[in-house]
């Protein structure tokens, strides 16, 4: 206390000013430590669940080595591995009809006709924003209209700065609105004055994905020269399987839902590769590898690709040709990555030794039918797990001389081909020199700085510009600023996780970044409330990785504690995580929220996996480890249980969900009685009729994903918490509407723009007064919400 | 979607620390005589290995090297400092970094063998200024002796004197805390910096 009094009152105030300053000081350093750490902890679990994706790979690559001729477990697998329709043109305009669909007079939404127009696509903008949805009638309109427009247009979109003065790029927007709407917002909708390139994954993990599809293929419609898709790895039906989509277009359009999947199918196909800026700028999703060669990239017949999981159809397959050919496929499939499978070596092996056997071996043990063997080997071959560089040359090599020359070749050329385009859709750069296989992702590449250079001096580039990884600041140069990550979706992993960007390009080709947050439910929350609630989420999510590890854990543990004394000092606590987890996170640093006490520096494990329990009523009485196992396997199982499920309505019978668990266990090694099968089945089993609806049993067990559950806990959260505040009591649609003013920075004080007024007048409490309530404390909202305007110096 | 990079980033800290470039003694600023040469070179690390490798975590959350070197800038090092519990001003920083010109700030870095004798060096540093100082430090602003002080002059304050804030530090600092009036209650405003 004295230390201030003696001082005379400049010298106190001084002293105290210090003092402040650097507490501050160290507050705000804590504060990025912890922003640093949350970060990690998503950027490892979005690893951790790429994982999941090649256990999936590993685990129906498993299901093709040991098929066994039972009767029911053949109608599974040929569930599981049906084949796509193969249809002339005119018959899916057929299927995909829409003229019978009758739209009902208490539809309040938008009707389209077409040929549509800039009215009509502003109205499906501002339709979407006050949650209304398409009718199914004119989403296949509009699908189909996407489709046919789609078909002519060439592999790599060339645009030119000539006559617009800028060009808006935007990266990945994941289904998520908001940004969208922030973006056309902030920037304009797009037209003949304002050209736009989208750079896919528009869908999965967001709820709206439908809803940002609608709106981008309508604007392409009315500005066909000025709008501009790229492909995403995410416009893959398979993906959309695992990721979301495929779930969200079932749930909004229960009756028409499977033909308007199978036309996006279609359309994604149809997607161009690439967009090239006034032959000096490359925009494409994933990147590029060693061996991307534009001028073929030109050539592919592109729509062959459906999905980066299945190589392409052979253009005229007859039986005898696709049956000698399908054995170069089987040999393509030979070169699995070898690192590929973190957690499971077992079926590792398995793979392996399947490279070993010969065709002869592989036929002898199983007497089928020619056709059947044919069956099998065409679905093997769609089932080339993945495609790496390294796989490509052996397989060039592996190919015997005395192959019919066309068939090889064509395989040769396909198989290129289809290398070239996962490399452009699903590769990401790295530090290093080089170009290796990208095994987190298993598909694309790794490029190093020395092969973007060799690939711009080739192609006479000056930037590439992609997107596909998550950035905190929403973009992030690289390669000596010859590469720039653009990534639009903000609050990805979870709200105020990271900012959104979008570019705007002039004819000197000089990036002009805008990044933003689509804020809606954080108003009001200062930068410190934001990085609290982002941390609580990673830290649940982590805690519970570390749960569903006990098994493993608790091995590891009792290695180190030899004596069993149930104590374990942190840095041996530390070090066994890592081992079993692979997550490479700081855990020293985390160990105070993830360990509730320690006595003289250690810890009692067993005290500490009973507090990390969750708990699950329902599931009580099944055992842990498997609990442990059905939860570390459950997207693998959800995506399954959807590949089954092949009517697509939501249900699958209790006998193809017990051969799928079975089919499970033995690939795990793990023992799954009948019994316990039978639990988990009655248990979900509500209405008793011997279909499991699959949304409920990953429910029951929590078996959903639970970071976007707890994403939309903490969003309803906010939501309570800032009751108090006038404008959040108003439903979303009215918050929103406020939005935008609060976008400006504070240096700029907003007027209201016209947009959201005429939202406004649909939903009147939205007086102005909370806008300019808000406007007055620009202090707690700028962290938010301001837009930063950055204009990066040339090179 | 950004998934962890495999890339052989792991194997470099494990690798000896190559000889340290940096030789961090200065030499005495004539201006002020009174300061003694710091030179960590001189200074006994006293920590536990478990606490090294507590240290080597937080460190390694700030590398910003492209390919993981284990390295962060001068300019960081404050924040690290400040991260593992430290209270230095900027001054006590740039003492132990050796008072490097301004413009090393952003382009010298120190490794983790360099760093350790530095954060020793703070932390025994006497005068880290506890709680109940900080407290008195926001009375002194506290005229009407009713717990509150002003946000524009506490503003106004840590922005012109001492080791001067920017807009924007202040902008954080303050977030949320004043009421309607431009006042905060300062308590409230402790427990949000400390239980920050």
């Amino acid at each position: 206390m004295s230390s201030f009094s003696c001082l005379s009152a400049a010298a106190r105030t001084m002293k105290a000013a210090v003092l402040i300053q650097r507490w501050y000081r160290q507050y705000a350093a804590r504060m990025e430590m912890r922003r640093r750490y949350t970060w990690n902890i998503f950027q490892s679990m979005e690893y951790a669940d790429l994982q999941d994706q090649i256990k999936l790979y590993n685990f129906l690559g498993y299901l093709m080595d040991n098929f066994t001729p039972s009767s029911s477990e053949r109608n599974l697998i040929s569930h599981i591995f049906r084949e796509n329709e193969v249809c002339r043109d005119a018959e899916w305009e057929r299927y995909f009809s829409y003229t019978n669909i009758d739209v009902p007079d208490i539809y309040s939404g938008p009707r389209l006709t077409f040929p549509l127009d800039m009215d009509q696509a502003a109205d499906l903008v501002e339709a979407f924003k006050n949650k209304q949805q398409l009718h199914s009638r004119y989403v296949l309109q509009l699908l189909l209209e996407t489709w046919k427009l789609l078909r002519v247009l060439p592999n790599i979109n060339r645009v030119s700065t000539c006559h617009s003065k800028e060009i808006t790029i935007c990266g990945d927007l994941h289904g998520q609105l908001e940004d969208l709407l922030l973006i056309f917002y902030k920037n304009g909708m797009p037209s003949l004055e304002k050209p736009y390139v989208f750079n896919g994954d528009y869908v999965d993990r967001g709820k709206d994905s439908m809803e940002i599809l609608l709106i981008l293929f309508a604007f392409l419609l009315v500005f066909p020269g000025d709008v501009y898709l790229n492909r995403g790895n995410h416009e893959d039906h398979i993906i959309n399987l695992r990721y979301g989509f495929t779930k969200e277009v079932l749930n909004k359009y229960k009756l028409h839902g499977k033909r308007i999947l199978k036309l996006l199918q279609k359309i994604f196909s149809w997607l161009p590769l690439v967009t090239v800026i006034d032959q000096r700028v490359l925009i494409v999703h994933g990147g590029i590898s060693d061996t991307t060669d534009l001028a073929l990239i030109a050539r592919v017949d592109r729509h062959r690709y459906v999905s980066s999981l299945r190589p392409p159809k052979k253009k005229t397959p007859s039986r005898t040709n696709v049956y000698a050919d399908s054995e170069r496929y089987v040999e393509m499939i030979i070169c699995k990555n070898r690192g590929g499978s973190l957690t499971f070596p077992k079926p590792f092996d398995a793979r392996e030794s399947f490279q070993r056997r010969s065709l002869q071996d592989f036929s002898s043990t199983v007497a089928r039918t020619l056709e059947e063997e044919f069956e099998v080997r065409r679905r093997q071959a769609e089932f080339s797990l993945s495609s790496f560089s390294k796989s490509h040359r052996i397989l060039s090599s592996a190919l015997s001389s005395d192959s019919e020359p066309e068939s090889s070749e064509f395989t040769d050329t396909g198989n290129d081909e289809w290398k070239q385009i996962l490399d452009l859709l699903w590769s990401d750069p790295m530090s290093h020199k080089g170009c290796i296989p990208n095994e987190v992702r298993g598909g694309g590449c790794y490029w190093g700085p020395d092969v973007t250079e060799d690939f711009l001096n080739r192609h006479s580039l000056q930037l590439i510009i992609r997107s596909h990884e998550c950035k905190q600041d929403g973009y992030e140069f690289c390669h000596n600023r010859k590469v720039l990550t653009i990534f639009s979706a903000s609050n990805y992993y979870e709200v105020g996780s990271n900012r959104g960007a979008f570019i705007r390009l002039g004819p000197d080709l000089v990036p002009y970044f805008v990044q933003y947050q689509a804020t809606r439910m954080t108003r009001g929350l200062s930068f410190p409330q934001n990085v609290k609630r982002t941390e609580h989420t990673a830290l649940k999510v982590l805690r519970e990785q570390l749960f569903v590890h006990k098994s493993d854990l608790l091995s590891a543990f009792q290695e180190i504690d030899k004596e069993n004394t149930g104590l374990i000092c942190l840095n041996d606590w530390a070090s066994a995580i890592e081992r079993v987890l692979h997550l490479d996170l700081p855990w020293r640093v985390l160990h105070p929220q993830l360990v509730s006490s320690t006595t003289d520096g250690k810890l009692d494990y067993h005290g500490w996996f009973r507090d990390l329990a969750l708990k699950k009523p329902s599931s009580e009485h099944i055992e842990q480890t498997m609990l442990e196992t059905l939860y570390r396997h459950r997207s693998t199982l959800e995506t399954i249980f959807r590949i089954v499920d092949t009517d697509n309505s939501g249900l699958i019978t209790f006998e193809d969900f017990r051969q799928t668990l079975k089919l499970l266990s033995a690939y795990l090694k793990m023992e799954i009685s009948d019994e316990v099968i039978n639990e988990l089945v009655i248990s979900t089993d509500t209405n008793n009729d011997g279909s499991i609806d699959i949304d409920e049993f990953m429910e029951a067990f929590r078996l959903v994903d639970k970071s976007r559950l707890e994403r939309g806990k903490s969003l309803l959260k906010l939501m309570q918490d800032n009751q108090s505040l006038p404008q959040e009591t108003e439903t979303p649609r009215t918050v929103y509407s406020t939005a935008p003013q609060t976008s400006q920075c504070p240096a700029s004080q907003p007027a209201d723009p016209p947009a959201s007024n005429t939202a406004d007048s649909a939903c009147s409490q939205t007086a102005n007064p909370p806008v300019s309530q808000t406007a007055d404390s620009p202090g707690s909202q700028t962290e938010d919400l301001c837009h930063i305007s950055v204009v990066v110096p040339p090179q | 979607m950004a998934p962890k990079k495999i890339e052989p980033k792991k194997p470099e800290p494990k690798k000896p620390e190559p000889k340290k470039e940096e030789a961090p003694a200065p030499a005495p600023v004539p201006e002020t005589p009174k300061e003694p040469e710091l030179d960590l070179k001189s200074i006994l690390l006293e920590f536990t290995a478990d606490q090294i490798e507590e240290f080597k975590d937080a460190f390694t959350l700030f590398d910003e090297t492209p390919t993981g070197e284990m390295k962060i800038s001068y300019a960081q090092c404050g924040d690290v400092l400040r991260a593992l519990g430290h209270n230095p001003t900027n001054a006590d920083v740039l003492t132990v970094l050796g008072k490097p010109k301004a413009e090393d700030m952003n382009t010298k870095y120190l490794d983790f063998e360099t760093f350790l004798p530095m954060l020793q060096h703070i932390s025994r540093a006497k005068n880290q200024g506890t709680f109940e100082d900080f407290v008195e430090g926001l009375r002194v602003f506290d005229k009407e002796g009713n717990g509150t002080v002003m946000g524009a002059e506490l503003r106004h304050v840590l922005a012109t004197l001492g080791e001067k804030m920017t807009e924007d530090e202040v902008d954080r600092l303050m977030a949320g805390q004043e009421d309607a009036n431009g006042c905060i209650n300062y308590t409230s405003f402790i427990k949000h910096i400390l239980s920050g």
